[in-house]
């Protein structure tokens, strides 16, 4: 770590559009450790919430109630009354899904970011697929099964977009130039109903660059139905021995009633 | 005179005795009450209370005095998430209809229906629902018939009571057992796919097929036929 260095900016996240979670008091926060070289603790409102938080990991989720968060990282077993290395004034709108990271910028400084994670609803049979660049690096493209997926990606940055559920192959590479590869998933399985968030971390020229994965499940939707029958052959008319039953007691009726005209006339 | 009167009080008898005998014996639609099914899969997840606020900033404090901080704080965690190898449902089996089929994984097709493959003879399950146990509805839908292919495997479904043992095989070897509840016809636009394709609640193996009018002119059936069913041993979902 070079120097302690203190933000106090108040970074308001994005409200939430709609209406769909209006009436959540709650937000969702997950916390991602994106500076190498640093084992970290992590203070809320100055409570000590994650310990000996280590470069590279994603905790789970944790609801909290919708407010403002001061957010402090302290080196790990820092005096909690010592200087922060990293403080965040952090809004958490209700219904807001944030992960909040430190990482490093494009000049290789640690900052604490605040993402919104969509978890918009994805079409039956879809996934969704995030990714974050937040390593000390130049701009990357990223290819997935060796198409462009995202273009000229720089620090700081995502880009989202939903897929048909699969495995991709993901490569992370030069601009322009899909030869030169920084980092390659063979398969990065994005299931059904969920966004996974790879996280571009730690500094390339120094050799700490990975990556980092959250996944957000549970935005899955329904299909629209089951189509499950062409043929016709379900018989939905009168069984034949009522046809033929009807028919019978019909005849009798008739001739009954025609014989009586007939002794009448 | 007589033999006319007689000859009318049968023919009206045997019209009265016909249709009384249709009406007690012909399949009815529905049996169970799929009501249940509908509810229990659907009902909200109960939110999980923001079980401690963090102390400081907001105003609302109560006036209570300040809580041990370090035990009622909430504490992120770092969760050891092992890829869990679920069973793979691989045949169905319907002694009541002689049925047994083996099971193939399906999707959705390009318009956001459940991909049903064109064979009569298999069954399709919705992979990307719940394995048939796991909480939440597993959807195991197959032709009721097909075109150049006649009925197929769900063919009877229709007529499945409530209380019919059907098994699942899988892929681990293990077999499971189902007890039929509920039969519902849903008309295609009212199809409450919510419900039979909800990933929470109690387990339920649903069956779909298509049923109620064939349209001749556009080959579709207008309904779906829905088998509700529950593991053997459970008791109904409960009704809220």
């Amino acid at each position: 770590m070079r120097k302690a260095i203190m933000t106090l900016v108040a970074l308001m996240l994005m409200l939430v559009p709609g209406t769909a979670f209006a009436q959540a008091s709650d937000g969702t926060v997950t916390v991602v450790h994106g500076v190498p070289g640093l084992t970290v603790d992590v203070y809320v409102n100055d409570a000590l919430t994650l310990e000996d938080f280590e470069y590279g990991t994603v905790t789970d989720p944790l609801t909290l109630p919708a407010a403002d968060y001061d957010i402090d990282i302290r080196v790990a077993d820092a005096d909690p009354a010592s200087d922060p290395v990293l403080t965040e004034l952090v809004t958490l709108p209700a219904g807001a899904n944030a992960t909040i990271q430190a990482n490093l910028d494009g000049t290789g400084s640690p900052k604490i970011s605040v993402w919104v994670n969509d978890i918009s609803t994805t079409d039956a049979g879809n996934g969704r697929v995030t990714v974050r660049h937040t390593a000390a690096a130049v701009n990357v493209d990223i290819l997935a099964n060796d198409g462009v997926l995202f273009g000229d990606v720089a620090n700081g940055v995502e880009g989202v977009a939903d897929v048909p559920a699969a495995d991709y192959n993901v490569k992370v590479t030069a601009v322009g130039d899909p030869s030169t590869v920084v980092t390659e998933v063979p398969a990065l399985t994005i299931p059904e109903g969920t966004n996974v968030i790879v996280y571009a971390i730690g500094d390339l020229g120094a050799g700490t660059f990975q990556l980092a994965v959250q996944s957000i499940g549970g935005l899955h939707t329904a299909p629209g139905g089951v189509p499950s029958g062409t043929g016709g052959d379900l018989s939905t008319g009168l069984p034949a021995w009522l046809i033929a039953s009807v028919a019978i007691a019909g005849t009798a009726i008739v001739a009954g009633g025609t014989k009586a005209i007939r002794q009448r006339g | 005179m007589k033999a006319a009167a007689s000859l009318i009080i049968a023919g009206l008898l045997l019209l009265a005795g016909s249709l009384a005998t249709w009406a007690l014996t012909r399949p009815v639609p529905e049996a169970g009450d799929p009501a249940v099914f509908e509810q229990a899969l659907t009902a909200p997840t109960i939110p999980m209370a923001p079980s401690n606020p963090l102390p400081g900033r907001s105003e609302t404090e109560t006036g209570t005095p300040d809580p041990a901080p370090d035990t009622a704080l909430p504490r992120f965690t770092i969760g050891a998430h092992p890829l869990v190898d679920n069973r793979i449902p691989i045949s169905l089996r319907i002694p009541a209809l002689g049925q047994n089929a083996s099971i193939i994984a399906a999707g959705v097709e390009q318009n956001g229906d459940m991909e049903v493959p064109d064979n009569v003879t298999e069954v399709a399950w919705y992979k990307y629902g719940p394995a048939p146990g796991e909480p939440g509805s597993a959807v195991l839908a197959a032709h009721v018939d097909l075109a150049g292919q006649g009925p197929g495997v769900f063919f009877e479904l229709g007529t499945l009571d409530p209380g019919t043992v059907i098994y699942v095989d899988f892929d681990d070897r293990s077999t499971a057992a189902y007890r039929t509840e509920a039969r519902a016809v849903y008309g295609k636009e009212a199809l409450p796919t919510e419900a039979i394709f909800s990933r929470q609640g109690p387990p339920v193996l649903t069956l779909i097929t298509c049923g109620g009018d064939f349209n001749r002119s556009i080959r579709r059936y207008d309904s779906n036929v829905v088998v509700y069913a529950v593991p053997f041993d459970n008791p109904l979902p409960a009704t809220t």
